[in-house]
């Protein structure tokens, strides 16, 4: 072969029809991708996306922390957005929440610290009307988050708005006002329903120690009328029970 | 020592031209960035979850600089054979490994110092107040990252870089697996699998000592002892690691 001395070139004729080759390719690459975006086209909505909602599979947080490596927030942050989708999905169709509760459970078990899970997932829970796993989710972050004062308070709220428990209310925003950063409100929030579960005497005696403390003067005013309610519904009660 | 920071400077600059750096690099910013996106789908946690999503942003793709850079720094030398017109000046082995290893913590030092930069920012714009509690957390990613790069090199200079960094890989998944190992040997295992377990948790490094990113996001205390004496065991373990490269690189025969 190399006798002869030449040196061996590809012969010139063999470029067209590598240029051939790719124009055939390109052809064929811009024939397949029309022909996928038409048949993607005439795939019917149902087999992309169910109507009928899915269950979703609950593993195990003991088993599925470890394989987290230690991105245990991160896996929190999405078991609840998936929670926030669930809830939202299904409000608008006024359908029931068979999973909310363990989809809150989840995230809350995965970050036990989460404390807006805690509040916006009993929350939702409550507009779900499950208040026993509203309850049960406050009560998980009160134990686990024993220092914040937004759980009890959202407890006492649901206890006396929804579930019309004062006492229970009051039990929850007595814990609430022993805790730091709790809202201002709280203390008066506590007197009113001393009068209202019947402990008269105890709530004027804290209302009377406000208008005395008190600096402000709209406060001391709202303490005044109070104290003064208050001395004519025992004054009343008094009248209709003389024997006490 | 002149030497040792002369190997780091030549290592900072090489690794800094390494083209998969910046991908990286991009590519974390544009993760941390796409954390906005998540937001909008939640309601509450919005802090949270730009933090969440963003220290595990650095933690992932600072292992990623630390082992995919880590493996070649020594490999590459030695493949283009530029290792001998090195040790053939008075450079020692000892100091060839830890100038590299010196390098790579810069340039790791600097990358998770962008993506920190990144992430805080993106979390004032979103809580309005600053959170200087994430550098804390970047921190102990770094010294994390640390015991990984010494892990990488050591791996490197007896092994293939392919090899080396699935086994770099896996002492990251191990290492932060190390305490459920203790248990799980505890709860399930007999003698010999305890003792096994027992020896692996004090041999590998235990990696989820590092990681404060639960505490920093939701804001929990922490205690300062603690924190001190897991940065000196990070560091202790880094420089162990490196003995024992510098040890087998030592005994290495370039023919």
């Amino acid at each position: 072969m190399s006798g002869s001395g030449r040196t061996q070139t590809a012969p010139p004729a063999r470029a067209f029809p590598e240029r051939l080759t790719q124009v055939v390719a390109l052809a064929i690459a811009g024939a397949a991708l029309a022909g996928a975006l038409l048949a993607s086209r005439e795939i019917p909505p149902q087999a992309v996306r169910s109507e009928t909602p899915q269950p979703i599979f609950f593993p195990r947080v003991e088993i599925v922390r470890p394989a987290l490596l230690g991105f245990v927030g991160l896996a929190a942050d999405l078991t609840w957005i998936r929670t926030v989708q669930y809830f939202g999905s299904r409000i608008e169709g006024k359908e029931r929440f068979p999973q909310l509760y363990q989809l809150v459970d989840m995230t809350t078990s995965l970050d036990p610290h989460f404390l807006d899970a805690y509040q916006y997932g009993a929350l939702f829970l409550t507009i779900a009307r499950q208040y026993p796993n509203a309850i049960a989710i406050y009560r998980k972050g009160i134990a686990a988050n024993p220092s914040a004062w937004q759980l009890p308070h959202d407890l006492g709220r649901l206890y006396f708005l929804e579930l019309q428990d004062y006492q229970q209310a009051l039990h929850w925003w007595e814990i609430t006002d022993r805790l730091p950063g709790r809202p201002h409100y709280i203390p008066r929030f506590l007197i009113r329903l001393q009068a209202k579960v019947g402990r008269l005497e105890t709530a004027l005696e804290l209302w009377q120690q406000m208008f005395r403390q008190s600096e402000n003067e709209a406060v001391r005013e709202i303490a005044r009328r109070e104290i003064q309610k208050l001395r004519e519904e025992m004054q009343r009660t008094q009248a209709g029970n003389p024997s006490r | 020592m002149r030497r040792v920071l002369t190997i780091a400077q030549m290592a900072f600059t090489e690794t800094v031209r390494d083209k998969i750096l910046y991908s990286i690099l991009v590519f974390a910013l544009a993760m941390i960035g796409s954390s906005t996106i998540l937001v909008t789908l939640s309601v509450g946690g919005e802090g949270r979850i730009v933090k969440d999503l963003g220290l595990a942003c650095i933690t992932l793709f600072g292992l990623f600089i630390s082992v995919f850079i880590g493996i070649n720094l020594v490999s590459r030398e030695i493949e283009r054979r530029t290792i001998f017109s090195l040790l053939s000046k008075p450079v020692r082995r000892a100091e060839f490994l830890v100038g590299k290893f010196l390098g790579l913590g810069l340039t790791l030092a600097v990358n998770l110092g962008i993506m920190a930069a990144g992430l805080m920012v993106l979390a004032w714009a979103l809580e309005d107040h600053w959170t200087p509690r994430i550098l804390l957390a970047v921190g102990f990613t770094f010294v994390e990252l640390l015991v990984l790069t010494a892990t990488a090199i050591l791996f490197s200079t007896f092994s293939t870089p392919t090899l080396s960094a699935i086994y770099t890989l896996l002492v990251f998944v191990i290492g932060r697996l190390s305490a459920d190992l203790m248990a799980f040997a505890a709860q399930f295992g007999g003698a010999s699998l305890r003792a096994t377990a027992v020896g692996l948790y004090y041999l590998l490094p235990n990696l989820s000592r590092f990681n404060v990113s639960g505490a920093v996001v939701n804001d929990l205390p922490l205690d300062a002892g603690t924190l001190a004496l897991t940065a000196i065991y990070g560091v202790l373990y880094a420089a162990a690691v490196l003995a024992v490269a510098v040890a087998v690189f030592q005994r290495r025969d370039f023919r």
